[in-house]
């Protein structure tokens, strides 16, 4: 059973994850949904190690476990909590522009778009995984929609996050003897995006009383 | 003995039928705190219906006529042909999918037909409200089918119920993701809430039924009851195959049989919760609602294509 199939199928968790994670109508609700695809994204990491023999990857995932199923989710929940404490009265759940049905739809669209482009491209140390390599790929593109379709800046970010998780497992299948310390600079890369964003959206609630991107487009100065 | 297994399904469906909207109704009573209506409520029902004279409309013509019994028809002959009690189809013939879906097709199109019938303008508006639900419901359920049948390579419902079965369905994933859009694809099939008001008004679909009376009408609301039935026997047969027998071995017979009834009750038991516990939808928003059924099976097939 741990071949390179079981790293397929919990590719297509994620696809399935993180579309859950577009889908999601609050904010907590998103955040904890994003744990569930870290931690689904984690145990492809251990997978990937197990059938590839390399024991970075076992290290990674349990970084990757620290980092995004614990802390990334953490600090996105504080971060909601804060804003209703601090700036009550601001709308942190707006209605994403497109009908959250019709992303389904959309998703399935960017995956095959990007499974088209992965299977032009030849690479022998990910052949028996393309799959995954596309759902990677597409994860870029998920991750996009989200950013494009919300108009909470909140949600917006965990577009952001989509797109990271993305990135870690093309990393992870292209390259699975990376060194350490590439790996542990981009677990910390994330985490340092996401406490920046999170205090950017803080500093944006309580000046600005709004966390709509439409709203502002208006900001000046 | 598959004939015997064929007409005993088909006539076990249009006897428990009923018995499953009066438990549905029984659920729906528990959870508003009321006493309820009996379980054999639809059989008094049916039973009164079928005394009463029929009146017609004095433009209704042969579609009316002709509408309820080959509405009833259909279904108890989809119904015989699909692989319930055995994981093989009783009637090889009938259990093709595509067979499945034009039979399924057109009980629709006589129904909107007799709607426009009778020229009141009531039930016309009905009947084109069914057949939106139709042509919004329809795409779902065929690129569900088409999923299953380039991943069991077969269009036959029987080969599909054993390669789910013996789990040589492949790939894995988009077979369980197919099975989510099949599963909703079906629940709009089967006219319940946020897709029907069948109960007071008919607001969605159901239409002509204002315009039928005495034993037509039995035999409508029967054929809607064995309608239900069948799509959600067409769920068990494709993807809870569960127990269902696999050779024509008595004991086998026997364990496939109340493996069917046990698999109904609990779809029947969960559509009923799930209908009980959201709010009716105006058919403009409809096309919203199956967008997303769609959109699954639209990534089912995606996933077929890339192979996970």
């Amino acid at each position: 059973m741990l071949d390179f199939s079981l790293v397929n199928v919990l590719g297509a968790c994620l696809i399935i994850t993180s579309m859950t994670v577009v889908l999601a109508r609050t904010g907590a609700g998103a955040a904890k949904l994003y744990a569930l695809q870290s931690a689904v994204l984690v145990s492809l990491l251990a997978v990937l190690g197990t059938v590839t023999g390399s024991t970075e990857l076992y290290m990674w995932s349990v970084s990757a476990f620290i980092t995004k199923v614990v802390l990334v989710p953490c600090i996105l929940l504080f971060v909601l909590k804060k804003i209703t404490a601090t700036a009550p009265g601001v709308a942190v759940d707006l209605p994403p522009k497109l009908a959250p049905m019709k992303c389904v739809a959309l998703v399935a669209v960017e995956v095959f778009a990007c499974f088209v482009v992965v299977s032009g491209i030849d690479l022998p140390t990910a052949a028996a995984v393309k799959p995954t390599l596309a759902v990677a790929f597409a994860h870029f593109f998920i991750g996009l929609t989200c950013i494009v379709i919300q108009r909470s800046v909140v949600k917006q970010i965990f577009g952001y996050c989509l797109m990271e998780n993305g990135s870690h497992v093309t990393l992870a299948l292209l390259a699975p003897q990376a060194p350490e310390l590439v790996e542990i600079g981009i677990a910390t890369d994330a985490i340092f995006a996401v406490v920046i964003l999170s205090v950017m959206v803080l500093t944006l609630a309580r000046k600005a009383h709004t966390l709509d991107a439409d709203d502002l487009c208006e900001l000046k100065g | 003995m598959e004939i015997v297994v064929a007409i005993v399904q088909a006539l076990l469906l249009v006897a428990a039928a009923p018995l499953m909207s009066g438990i549905a109704r029984k659920i729906r009573a528990k959870m508003h705190s009321r006493q309820g209506a009996s379980v054999f409520q639809d059989y008094y029902d049916l039973a009164k219906l079928w005394k009463r004279t029929e009146v017609r409309a004095g433009t209704a013509g042969l579609v009316t006529r002709i509408m309820p019994p080959l509405f009833l028809a259909t279904f108890v002959v989809i119904a015989a042909g699909l692989p319930l009690i055995t994981r093989a189809c009783p009637v090889p013939l009938l259990g093709d999918v595509i067979t499945v879906l034009y039979l399924m097709a057109l009980p629709r199109f006589v129904f909107s037909l007799a709607s426009i019938d009778s020229g009141a303008s009531y039930t016309s508006i009905g009947g084109i409200r069914e057949l939106i639900v139709g042509v919004l419901v329809e795409p779902a359920l065929m690129l569900v089918l088409v999923v299953m049948a380039l991943a069991c390579g077969s269009t036959n419902v029987g080969t599909m119920a054993t390669s789910v079965a013996t789990f040589t369905a492949t790939p894995p994933v988009a077979v369980v993701v197919a099975g989510v859009a099949f599963a909703i694809a079906c629940y709009m099939e089967m006219g319940k809430v946020p897709f029907d008001m069948a109960e007071a008004e008919q607001e969605i679909q159901e239409g002509p039924l204002a315009e039928l009376s005495g034993p037509s009408l039995a035999m409508l609301k029967l054929g809607m009851s064995v309608k239900q039935a069948v799509v959600a026997g067409l769920f068990i047969a494709l993807f809870l195959p569960v127990g269902a027998a696999a050779s024509m071995a008595p004991l086998d017979l026997i364990v496939g049989f109340v493996a069917l009834i046990v698999k109904m009750l609990v779809v029947f038991l969960v559509v009923s919760v799930i209908e009980n516990a959201v709010i009716r939808v105006r058919y403009k928003y409809l096309g919203r609602y199956t967008w997303f059924a769609v959109g699954i099976a639209a990534l089912s097939f995606v996933f077929l294509i890339i192979g996970i």
